[in-house]
């Protein structure tokens, strides 16, 4: 069980997104037991809220990058309107 | 020293440009000329007039070639290739400059940038650097990306404002290198390394510019810059130019993009239509759950309809009224037999009756009975002399001693 959860926790969009559709499926042929149906209802909708989670994960950030030596850089926000109005041609 | 202009003739802009023109027009050799050279900055213009720039490595001249004369050509002029233009020079006189004005043209072999970008391609096929099989799939949910390039040009604000309406919460670094000149590739190449080793977590780098002419795109189409993106582990989105350009970085990178912005249509996915799917799928999910529920439900109900009717209550319910039933008849039968027993009885009660032993001694005929044993004497030989008798008539009894007998012979 315990190794169930770590695996679930690894898991991409794509296969998340997989296992969705495949329950959405399987649910769709109606030949499922009630206990079956239960677990798959249970696990789709476990799925999609991965799913979803997945694309609200990362924040907005658009920054510029400059090196700073070999291995350090720093970053700085970076507006492409500010970008913009600097560089009317 | 003092420059003394009220004895000379002043021109307007116009006039001197057309007297130009006139020295132009009288010069045999610029009215009928053919020039070799490389074409560069190709531009295939809507109206359907081609304008470019012949040159070589010290010179170049522009160049128009109207819709009348392109019509005839026999191939597809493009950048990087060396033709023979035959046509007039003049001024164009709106802008001061001199142009030839390509009435026919002919090939006249592969220039010498489109020979080494074939050599270098043939090269790294022949390493395998293009091979499909190496390539790496993009992630399809992207959280952090690289974009290397100009960070003034229309392809950095293309690439971010796509990105940003396909996908609004994208982490975007925007990593600044020059896009063409001395250097260019070199700075896009190091920045491959570099960004490899510091964020391997990017999930794609876009390196890319837009369109230019061969030479303004020929950073991408360096040996050093090939070998960077082969070496990248994180995978690596080629988008220089316009649709039409195609240079090395395209072939060996992980993804070739038509342009900047195509770059982000196609590697960034549209969150948008992502979650919409995605709650169609769940209310599928619910819909069938739902539907499957009812079948369900409706299952043991029938279920339970025909258990009802299986029921032992039914059969107790049938022998009741077998139980009625018989019942009844039995009422019936006996009632019937009761009938017919009394109607027998009757019958002889009444035969009892004109039976009877009273009847008889009604009509004079009497009982006789041997006392004391009160036996009905029906034979003479039952009764000696002397014998107490007793006669039963009618309304009486009479005691009596036998005084004698006689018994009758007949027949």
């Amino acid at each position: 069980m315990a190794e169930k959860k770590k695996k679930d926790e690894d898991i991409s969009f794509e296969e998340s997104l997989k296992k969705l559709e495949d329950i959405v499926e399987e649910l769709e042929k109606g030949t499922l037991s009630l206990d079956e149906a239960l677990k798959l209802y249970e696990e789709g909708m476990h799925f999609s809220d991965k799913c979803l989670e997945k694309l609200n994960e990362t924040k907005k950030k658009v920054e510029k990058l400059s090196r700073e030596g070999d291995e350090k850089y720093r970053t700085e926000p970076f507006s492409i309107t500010d970008n913009e109005e600097a560089n009317i041609e | 020293m003092l420059i003394d202009t009220t004895n000379e003739k002043i021109f307007t802009v116009s006039s001197i440009t057309h007297h130009i023109q006139t020295i132009f027009k009288e010069d045999p050799l610029l009215n009928n000329i053919t020039i070799i050279g490389e074409i560069s900055n190709f531009k295939y213009h809507s109206s359907g007039h081609m304008y470019f720039v012949l040159k070589d490595d010290k010179s170049q001249i522009r160049c128009v070639m109207f819709r009348g004369n392109s019509f005839g050509l026999n191939f597809e002029p493009m950048d990087g290739m060396s033709v023979k233009a035959k046509g007039e020079i003049r001024v164009y006189e709106k802008r001061g400059e001199y142009q030839l004005y390509v009435s026919q043209m002919l090939e006249a072999g592969k220039g010498a940038l489109f020979a080494a970008f074939e050599a270098l391609k043939e090269k790294l096929k022949a390493e395998g650097l293009f091979s499909p099989e190496i390539k790496k799939t993009l992630p399809r949910i992207p959280h952090k990306i690289a974009v290397i390039t100009s960070p003034t040009g229309a392809a950095i604000r293309d690439i971010i404002s796509i990105s940003l309406r396909r996908f609004p919460n994208l982490h975007i670094i925007v990593v600044p290198a020059l896009v063409q000149g001395d250097g260019a590739a070199e700075q896009i190449a190091d920045n491959i390394d570099f960004l490899n080793q510091v964020l391997p977590e990017l999930d794609f780098i876009i390196i890319g510019r837009g369109g230019g002419s061969i030479e303004e795109l020929w950073a991408f189409n360096e040996e050093r810059l090939a070998r960077a993106i082969y070496a990248s582990r994180i995978p690596i989105i080629s988008a220089v130019g316009h649709e039409t350009d195609f240079t090395i970085s395209d072939f060996v990178a992980d993804l070739r993009a038509p342009t900047p912005s195509g770059a982000a249509e196609m590697a960034i996915p549209d969150k948008e239509s992502l979650v919409k799917h995605l709650l169609l799928l769940q209310g599928k999910v619910n819909q069938f759950m739902g539907h499957n529920l009812e079948l369900k439900k409706q299952k043991c109900q029938n279920l339970v309809e025909s258990l009802k009717y299986q029921s032992p209550m039914n059969k107790i319910l049938q022998h009741m009224q077998t139980v009625d039933d018989l019942y009844n008849r039995l009422k019936l039968n006996m009632k019937h037999i009761l009938t017919i027993n009394e109607n027998i009885f009757t019958k002889y009660k009444e035969k009892i009756i004109t039976l009877s032993p009273k009847s008889v001694l009604s009509r004079g005929y009497s009982i006789c009975l041997k006392m004391p044993e009160r036996e009905v004497v029906k034979n003479i030989r039952q009764i000696e002399r002397d014998n107490q008798i007793e006669v039963i008539i009618q309304d009486g009894t009479i005691s009596a001693n036998v005084s004698g007998k006689e018994e009758i012979k007949n027949g």
